[in-house]
């Protein structure tokens, strides 16, 4: 793998980080949200599937060794076995999905392409490992771990359209930034 | 640098990181496995006691789990409703004992000893083109820019709230990106300039 | 107009770190310029006249107003630039960045717009008003930057070492453009000549006032310090 592969991944990686050190916002719901899965969702979509994959791969490797990285300051192998171990855990696997679905509808226009990919990845294959692990720590069925989860989905279907508008107006200044929209 | 190993003088601080990880792999089956509710006290106080021996304000370590107590009075209020009290008292336990022996291991390994313990078996990476010292480099790379990007989006802040900015701070996140990906370009043209990413020992001749 | 800044037993800690120690300034000259070492305060000490930072004790007041509610509240007022355009600039294009403060004051889109079109064209500059601002050099984005915040009015711009990445024909050229213009200045620099045409110089060292005067003698002293040795 090339180093300008492996800068792009670090980077994407520290900017999580960076979304997750911003405090919570509160939200209409009362639920208070973060910004951290808004860069998982445009790891996906500016770096692509597998370079996606990577990123958050390498944010939850550091994050594991110890650092306070998520949203909070947590971090460290105790975030692994909490209730909310799965919502972590899905993040490469959720870039990927993100990266892959927006690549896939590269033709369409970039904030569909983008939207949906972003929902794909950040709502529906995270919320499937969210929801899991939740099931699995808690030892809920998975019918109520959906419905003690679904309080977050206002405010991470926010992000999802944050993250379409954020990478149309990265495109239009730097075109070659966005992965998943090269021929 | 960001991390929440903490120093101390302690018999787990001595322990090898490869040990602790399986222990505390063993720690977790066994939690599980055995499912007699005595199990579950007898392990929980052996953690707890366990931070005491992290010496003065060990316990106060203990709070780690302060960000999850809403979440858990939630989790338990709908164990209680929808099974029984005992079941839900049994996962709390469980899961208590849990987060706070992985945070131990944290607590009392320094990242780099972690890394290393965890390198060998990164090894079959090697065959996607991968190698660890790669991987080691692009870690520190990844702490490296964490701190800049912080100081970037503050600066933006600073200019957004000068000129009376609102509550619409997200747009914030398009010039970090672009900030962001230009210097991604320096740092790259920058290990370009001093023969990319080499072996420890080797010279970047 | 008389625009005083008054600063009155201000201290300012952070980190346990005293960072200003018993500032007590009254700035009413049209154009203060200030000067010091890396650490020496200065940065802090502006962003405290725009309500970026809170003092830990002591009085600021800004033409009668005190910054206590923050930057927002001050924006009317106090203008601020910082170092680096790219940590300021914030939306696409020209028009769109200088359309920003002026919402922010509560204009309609249409008619922050017709300010914002009215302001370059008066600078012979409406061609820029749909040109992307990462298209422009760095002294375009500089320009910019200032415009953005003129375009709200303010009786006082505050300059971070606004040019120090410019080059020397770039820097020229906006300084004697500042100098002209009607509101205070106060501005940070390492550029000792820019400084020589300023009305009062403040060197800040250690979080204290160590000179204030007219230019001319506070370089001469800053200089005098700077040769005798550096401490890093």
């Amino acid at each position: 793998m090339k180093d300008q592969a492996l800068v792009q991944i670090a980077l994407y990686a520290a900017l999580v980080a960076a979304l997750g050190l911003i405090p919570p916002v509160p939200f209409v719901t009362g639920i208070p949200i973060t910004a951290q899965t808004l860069g998982v969702m445009l790891a996906g979509v500016m770096l692509g599937p597998w370079r996606g994959l990577l990123s958050m791969l390498l944010f939850v490797f550091v994050v594991a060794l110890g650092a306070p990285l998520l949203s909070g300051g947590r971090g460290g192998l105790g975030v692994f076995v909490g209730p909310t171990a799965g919502f972590f855990i899905g993040f490469p696997v959720a870039a990927l999905v993100t990266g892959w679905v927006a690549q896939l509808l590269k033709r369409q226009p970039l904030l569909l392409a983008t939207g949906v990919g972003a929902f794909t990845g950040g709502i529906l294959v995270l919320y499937l490992f969210g929801i899991a692990g939740f099931a699995l720590v808690t030892g809920n069925d998975l019918l109520r771990s959906m419905q003690v989860m679904s309080v977050y989905l206002p405010g991470d279907c926010v992000k999802v359209v944050l993250t379409a508008i954020v990478a149309q107006a990265v495109h239009r200044g730097l075109p070659r930034a966005v992965a998943t929209r090269q021929a | 640098m960001m991390t929440l190993y903490i120093h101390r003088r302690s018999w787990l601080h001595r322990l090898p990181a490869g040990l602790k990880l399986l222990g505390l792999m063993a720690a977790s089956i066994a939690l599980y496995a055995l499912s007699w509710p005595w199990v579950s006290v007898v392990f929980l106080m052996l953690v707890m006691l366990a931070y005491r021996s992290l010496g003065d304000h060990g316990w106060s370590r203990l709070w780690v789990i302060k960000p999850l107590i809403p979440m858990f009075i939630l989790i338990f209020a709908v164990q209680t409703w929808s099974q029984s009290i005992s079941a839900a008292t049994l996962m709390l336990l469980r899961m208590l004992t849990l987060i706070w022996l992985a945070n131990l291991v944290t607590l009392t390994t320094r990242m780099d000893a972690m890394m290393d313990a965890v390198m060998p078996a990164l090894s079959p990476l090697r065959l996607v083109g991968v190698a660890p010292h790669r991987i080691a480099f692009t870690v520190a790379l990844f702490v490296r820019f964490v701190p800049v990007l912080m100081a970037v989006l503050n600066s933006l802040l600073e200019a957004w709230k000068s000129r009376g900015g609102g509550r619409a701070v997200w747009r914030l996140a398009i010039p970090m990106l672009i900030n962001a990906i230009r210097m991604s370009d320096h740092v790259s043209e920058a290990l370009a300039a001093r023969g990319g990413i080499h072996l420890p020992d080797t010279p970047n001749v | 107009m008389a625009i005083a800044i008054e600063l009155k037993h201000l201290y300012l800690t952070r980190d346990d770190q005293a960072v200003l120690t018993d500032i007590n300034l009254s700035l009413t000259e049209r154009r203060v310029g200030l000067i010091g070492n890396n650490g020496s305060g200065k940065s802090s000490l502006v962003r405290l006249l725009n309500g970026l930072l809170q003092p830990s004790s002591g009085q600021v007041v800004v033409s009668g107003q005190a910054p206590d509610d923050g930057p927002e509240a001050m924006s009317d007022l106090v203008g601020f630039i910082f170092q680096n355009p790219d940590h300021q600039l914030i939306f696409p294009t020209v028009i769109e960045e200088l359309m920003f403060g002026l919402r922010n004051q509560g204009l309609s889109k249409a008619d922050a717009r017709l300010r914002a079109e009215h302001c370059l064209r008066e600078h012979h500059r409406l061609d820029w008003a749909e040109r992307a601002v990462h298209s422009l050099s760095e002294g375009q984005k500089q320009w910019v930057c200032i415009m953005a915040v003129l375009v709200m009015n303010p009786a006082v711009l505050i300059l971070d070492e606004p040019f120090s990445a410019l080059d020397l024909p770039t820097r020229q050229h906006l300084t004697g453009w500042l100098l002209g213009l009607p509101q205070q200045l106060i501005m940070i620099s390492h550029d000792l000549e820019v400084l020589a045409r300023f009305d009062r110089l403040l060197w800040l060292d250690q979080g204290r006032v160590q000179g204030d005067g007219s230019p001319d003698a506070v370089i001469a002293a800053y200089k005098a310090a700077c040769a005798e040795g550096f401490f890093l």
